[in-house]
């Protein structure tokens, strides 16, 4: 894979898009960005990274925090901007990476080599799915499931021109409960890889 | 309440709740809100040209008393304050020039090396600096320059920069309170009412005076620990850069220096010289452009237009609740409330105003409360001025308690964090809210004795 290869994963809390993320850098080779990311920068800053964890992927608290031109002061904004810093750095430096995420999409939709992928679910599979990762019953997956969403979806519509999960502005979007994580993957491998020669 | 009523407090309300909200841009908000109003308000439900005329207020540009007033300041009619847009893009356009030139750079750095680079001397010296250049210059570029080098002096000598960023930000808003200048509420209030500079200095001004000497006192005491543990080595200081380096064009720099030096002067004696400030700042934005020579264009695009449309369309937003009354009514039960006592007037304004600053933007307010003290002052009888210094104090100090309550506070505190020195409103409010309180007390002491 000489060429760079971007590829951005969006998914729903439960979808299984972290680890399908995750399985595709490991099969391809890439380097994997997901909330790790956050050592690098915690180091960066000299801050400790369990400071910086609650406000990852995090929308603002319009009450709380205001706008003055490009300055703000709320630490989700800021913690953002320094993301989409680390983000396009990466990618200006000519790395091949997966990133799940951060609004990854918006982030590097100038690069041709940038491959955008949503990954979704049915409910009742999501909901199982959470229920077995984090030992919870079905009110508490419930809950969590719509709680984590509704965050990504605020984080996500407040830094992109579109709706998080609206099919026009991905790639590919996929329902990964039809083919679970393993078949999902291998559909994905199969459309990178074609697009990575298309685009040689 | 009749329909134009209505429809102008919804505008109103809709505009704080969007500006608020941030999801739209600031100016699209008051803009779109403004001319809903010019359009639903005055046009539709007044059917008034003259309410739309009023607002828009463009005559009074071509008019000898906007430029230039013989003798008294004159008071400007209600609707858009040009007079305020004109100075404020103007001073835009000096400040602009100066940062090209590097002078707040070399200012920090220079002021930093003369006091050796000592923790509690730069500390005090910076609080001192940011109240002085915060009574000529926005306070967002005081901040945004000391903020920096605070940052890039602690990087560097090995201290905590978030006491010298937290005591810099509030002397900023106190140094802008003690101006007609330093602050968009001073402004819009100074040029609405008539008032001079040496108004300003002279009222205002000794309040501010008198509550930085108590601020300083109050910092240095909170901060007394985190101050005495830092230690200086020789190496940290042989390491520091000089600040002549900070100077990016020796022509520039002396040219900006002298512009900034006339924009003092001028201000300074604008009530004798009988130029109003839009003068002044048409001036000194003509003089910076015309010594910039071909940069001239880049610095007219780096000017926040932005913040001059968020004016106007907020000018027209608050000409509605003008034009219908809305403010009369609310000067009628401040009146009433406070039974024609001046002492309980200035109580209710300056505490309201500091409340409503500390969480909301205060131009706004500031904007909502002229006409509010103006109809009081006519008909309870009292002295308008008093009312201005309390709602000045009140609105420029109040925003200091909170870190979104002024533009400073959000531009400090959000250089320190993107720098690693998180501040968050406990750490934030800690120390500021209780200087707020100390020096609206202060203040309102001060309007009570001397005033009252």
């Amino acid at each position: 894979m000489a060429k760079q290869t971007l590829i951005s994963i969006s998914r729903e809390f439960g979808s299984g898009g972290h680890e399908i993320a995750e399985k595709i850098a490991k099969d391809l080779g890439l380097k994997f960005y997901d909330r790790s990311m956050l050592d690098e920068i915690a180091n960066n800053m000299n801050v400790k990274v369990e400071v910086l964890e609650k406000y990852d992927e995090a929308p603002r608290n319009f009450l709380l925090t205001r706008r003055v031109g490009s300055h703000t002061n709320s630490m989700a904004e800021i913690l953002s901007e320094i993301q989409f810093d680390f983000i396009k750095d990466k990618a200006t430096s000519g790395e091949s990476f997966v990133i799940v995420g951060r609004c990854a999409e918006t982030v590097l939709k100038d690069y041709d080599c940038l491959i955008s992928i949503f990954v979704n679910g049915n409910k009742q599979h999501k909901l199982e799915r959470v229920k077995e990762k984090y030992h919870l019953n079905e009110t508490d997956a419930l809950l969590k499931m719509a709680r984590h969403d509704k965050k990504r979806k605020l984080y996500h519509n407040r830094h992109s021109d579109y709706k998080w999960g609206d099919s026009r502005y991905y790639d590919l979007c996929i329902n990964s409960s039809s083919l679970g994580v393993t078949g999902t993957v291998d559909v994905l491998e199969y459309y990178i890889q074609e697009r990575i020669h298309a685009y040689k | 309440m009749n329909i134009e009523q209505i429809l102008a407090i919804i505008l109103f309300v809709a505009m704080f709740i969007l500006i608020v909200m941030d999801k739209i841009e600031r100016h699209y908000v008051t803009l779109g809100c403004g001319i809903l109003t010019i359009i639903g308000v005055f046009g539709i439900a007044m059917k008034s040209m003259e309410a739309i005329t009023e607002t828009l207020n463009i005559k009074s540009i071509f008019t000898l008393g906007f430029w230039y007033t013989a003798g008294n300041a004159e008071e400007s009619t209600s609707g858009i304050n040009w007079a305020t847009i004109i100075f404020i893009a103007g001073m835009m356009v000096m400040v602009e020039g100066m940062a090209k030139a590097g002078f707040f750079r070399w200012l920090c750095m220079k002021l930093a090396k003369m006091v050796h680079y000592k923790p509690i001397p730069l500390f005090i010296t910076f609080m001192l600096m940011s109240a002085f250049l915060a009574m000529f210059i926005d306070s967002i570029t005081v901040i945004l320059f000391l903020a920096a080098v605070t940052i890039e002096l602690a990087k560097l000598l090995k201290f905590d920069p978030i006491p010298m960023i937290l005591s810099e930000i509030f002397c900023a808003n106190l140094g802008g309170s003690a101006t007609m200048c330093g602050d968009p509420p001073n402004i819009i209030i100074g040029t609405s009412l008539g008032y001079s500079f040496g108004d300003f200095i002279t009222n205002t001004g000794i309040m501010a005076g008198i509550s930085l000497i108590l601020v300083v006192i109050y910092y240095f005491v909170v901060f007394r620990k985190e101050l005495a543990g830092e230690k200086l080595s020789q190496a940290d200081v042989d390491a520091m850069p000089e600040p002549k380096e900070a100077i990016t064009n020796k022509r520039d720099f002396v040219i900006s220096c002298v512009i900034f030096f006339c924009a003092v002067v001028l201000l300074v004696t604008h009530a004798q010289t009988g130029l109003t400030v839009a003068f002044i700042g048409a001036v000194i934005a003509i003089i910076t452009l015309i010594t910039s020579g071909s940069y001239a264009l880049k610095l007219l695009k780096q000017v926040d237009y932005k913040t001059l449309l968020f004016f106007i369309g907020l000018f027209m937003v608050v000409g509605g609740l003008e034009q219908t009354g809305i403010l009369e009514i609310i000067a009628g039960y401040i009146g009433t409330v406070s039974n024609g006592n001046l002492r309980l007037m200035v109580a209710i304004i300056i505490w309201v105003s500091a409340i409503a600053s500390a969480f909301v933007d205060n131009i706004p307010f500031a904007a909502t409360m002229i006409p509010v003290i103006k109809s009081l002052s006519a008909t309870q009888g009292v002295d308008l001025s008093t009312l201005a210094w309390a709602l000045s104090m009140g609105t420029d100090i109040g925003g200091s308690a909170t870190p979104i309550g002024a533009s400073a506070n959000v531009v400090g505190t959000s250089v320190a964090t993107k720098n690693g020195y998180i501040i968050g409103w406990g750490k934030y409010c800690k120390s500021a809210a209780p200087a707020t309180i100390i020096v609206i007390l202060v203040s309102m002491v001060f309007i009570f004795i001397r005033y009252c």
